[in-house]
């Protein structure tokens, strides 16, 4: 696992953190996911508002967006997760390995999101009797967070997966 | 690299006394199916009770969809089950998800609620966090700064440290501290969020970076255990109701090796001359008055001893004196002006004192203020820090 500052792609907002990993090292272990959110969140909160308050967020949007990833990707390839800022902005970029099935779910997930009536699905999806749905992680998001998502192609066979959040509200 | 103690467990427990089922810290497993033996203890929990039921999630840090999804079926089913129960979920603001998240059950079935707790931090202090009061502490930390700051070394406090100031009230000790000393890390705790405001707004005009401000309850922080090398608390033992419980917690936070530092006073040891008669009367009756809502402004020189029973080592204790005679007698006299409106006015009036009590309380404020400015008066505020190692 790789830990650094790289370029993210982000047009106006400045690169914070970034780590890669090959995507099934990353998916043999599931507390992966927590240390991962837990790690960045410590270290981009400090200069937040409250940063206990913006770490314990961060974390927890963080990391829905892993264990999504953590079940929906292909077998192989080079999993990218980075962290950029503008003002009160943060955006997270995952870059995916994906295959036809899962690459399906991700831009039918971020189509869904931008069709609206997000909080009903997010409300349904949370309550159902069954196992949970694959994209309750970015329903949450969208409708808890406020999250803005996007979806572009990435090098080799990868998608890369934006959610922009602004998650401090104002000082108090 | 990313440290295995970065994970954490979570806790559960059922207080049967209570009728309070609690959570607490990380709780994100990969499938529902772990969640199995937590769901049994809340089943058993909710038939072993009547009437009310409450889940306390105050201190549950992390929770995945998952174990949200086992844990709202199993509370729903509850809810059906047993009409005759309230489920009550308490939640708290400092940890910014968790209201908002539980709050979408009480939509699916009214009788589970949702309760933020935080709206009821310490109702008693109410009158010490007012607007009207910040002047009045930034003098407060201005005289006594004087003589920590040659006091603070001795106690532990160098340049580089990782250091919380619990209680931090306005911020402006970390402000100090941050100027003189340079800590490699401040964090600054309270549980006004008008105070942290405060805060957050002076340190922004005056360009001072690094101090991060932070909400939350001294006796039930969300740090983590061992963090910092020095852990301050000034003048918040003695307004505490149960100041062991912060203490615990100003000890937890603190590494192994480093040091916890409180100031305190013993307000009955306020003097002055001419009229001392008069001020000490009035410096009695006031530690009556915080006696009466729960507050010990005596506590100075306890504080040895609640360090003691905290299971510190190496306890240093001593006191100084804040007087008119080191430097500013006007501030000294202002920071006087400023107590008799707070008690004489607000505190009198609430515990219901009558008119000739709160005459005669004000008479030993003037005097004491006379005192001040006097050109031959001495009028002094002691004031007891203390300090104790965390043993290795």
């Amino acid at each position: 696992m790789d830990l650094g500052a790289a370029s993210t792609g982000a047009g106006e907002y400045a690169e914070l953190l970034e780590f890669d990993m090959d995507m099934d090292g990353f998916a043999s272990n599931w507390a992966y996911c927590d240390r991962v959110s837990t790690y960045f969140a410590r270290m981009i909160s400090h200069n937040r508002s409250d940063s206990l308050l913006y770490s314990n967020l961060f974390s927890s949007a963080l990391n829905e967006l892993l264990e999504t990833v953590y079940r929906l990707h292909a077998p192989s390839g080079r999993f990218v997760c980075s962290v950029a800022r503008k003002a009160a902005s943060e955006r997270i970029v995952l870059t995916v390995p994906v295959d036809a099935r899962t690459a399906e779910f991700y831009r039918g997930a971020v189509r869904v999101l931008n069709e609206g009536d997000v909080a009903s699905r997010y409300h349904n999806a949370l309550f159902t009797d069954g196992p949970l749905q694959p994209n309750i992680g970015l329903l949450e998001l969208a409708v808890d967070y406020a999250a803005r998502f996007s979806i572009e192609p990435a090098d080799g066979n990868a998608i890369r997966l934006i959610a922009d959040l602004k998650l401090e509200e104002s000082d108090a | 690299m990313i440290a295995d103690t970065l994970v954490q467990t979570y806790k559960v427990s059922f207080d049967d006394n209570n009728q309070e089922f609690a959570l607490s810290g990380s709780l994100r497993p990969e499938r529902g199916a772990e969640m199995e033996a937590c769901i049994r203890l809340l089943e058993t929990s909710i038939a072993s009770i009547r009437g009310t039921f409450y889940i306390n999630v105050k201190r549950l840090v992390r929770l995945n969809n998952v174990a949200f999804h086992a844990l709202a079926g199993a509370l729903l089913k509850a809810a059906d089950e047993r009409p005759d129960v309230k489920i009550s979920i308490i939640t708290s603001s400092v940890i910014g998800w968790s209201t908002k998240k539980f709050g979408t059950l009480t939509a699916k079935n009214p009788r589970i609620v949702v309760e933020e707790y935080d709206s009821e931090f310490y109702p008693g202090q109410s009158f010490l966090e007012e607007g009207g009061f910040v002047p009045v502490l930034r003098t407060q930390t201005k005289l006594t700064w004087k003589h920590e700051r040659s006091i603070l070394p001795r106690h532990g406090l160098t340049p580089g440290v990782t250091m919380a100031d619990i209680c931090c009230g306005i911020g402006d000790f970390a402000v100090l501290v941050a100027k003189e000393f340079a800590p490699s890390r401040i964090v600054a705790l309270d549980h006004s969020k008008s105070s942290l405001a405060y805060a957050r707004q002076v340190a922004s005009e005056f360009d001072i970076g690094g101090i991060e401000y932070i909400y939350g309850d001294a006796a039930e922080m969300l740090l983590e255990d061992g963090q910092f090398d020095f852990v301050s608390c000034r003048h918040a033992l003695q307004i505490f109701n149960k100041p062991e419980m912060i203490v615990s917690e100003l000890v937890r936070i603190c590494k192994p090796g480093g040091r916890v530092y409180v100031s305190n006073e013993k307000i009955s040891q306020c003097l002055g001359e001419p009229r001392g008669p008069s001020i000490q009367w009035t410096y009695e009756q006031l530690s009556k008055l915080f006696a009466d809502f729960d507050m010990d402004l005596e506590f100075g020189p306890k504080s040895y001893q609640a360090l003691q029973k905290a299971g510190l080592e190496d306890i240093r204790i001593e006191s100084f004196m804040v007087t008119n005679r080191d430097g500013d007698a006007q501030a000294f006299a202002d920071m006087v002006m400023a107590w008799e409106e707070m008690f004489a006015g607000g505190m009198c009036e609430k515990r219901g004192d009558d008119a000739a009590f709160v005459e005669k309380f004000r008479r030993g404020f003037e005097d004491h203020i006379a005192a001040a400015l006097h050109p031959g008066g001495y009028a002094g505020w002691p004031v007891w820090v203390a300090s104790g190692r965390k043993p290795l």
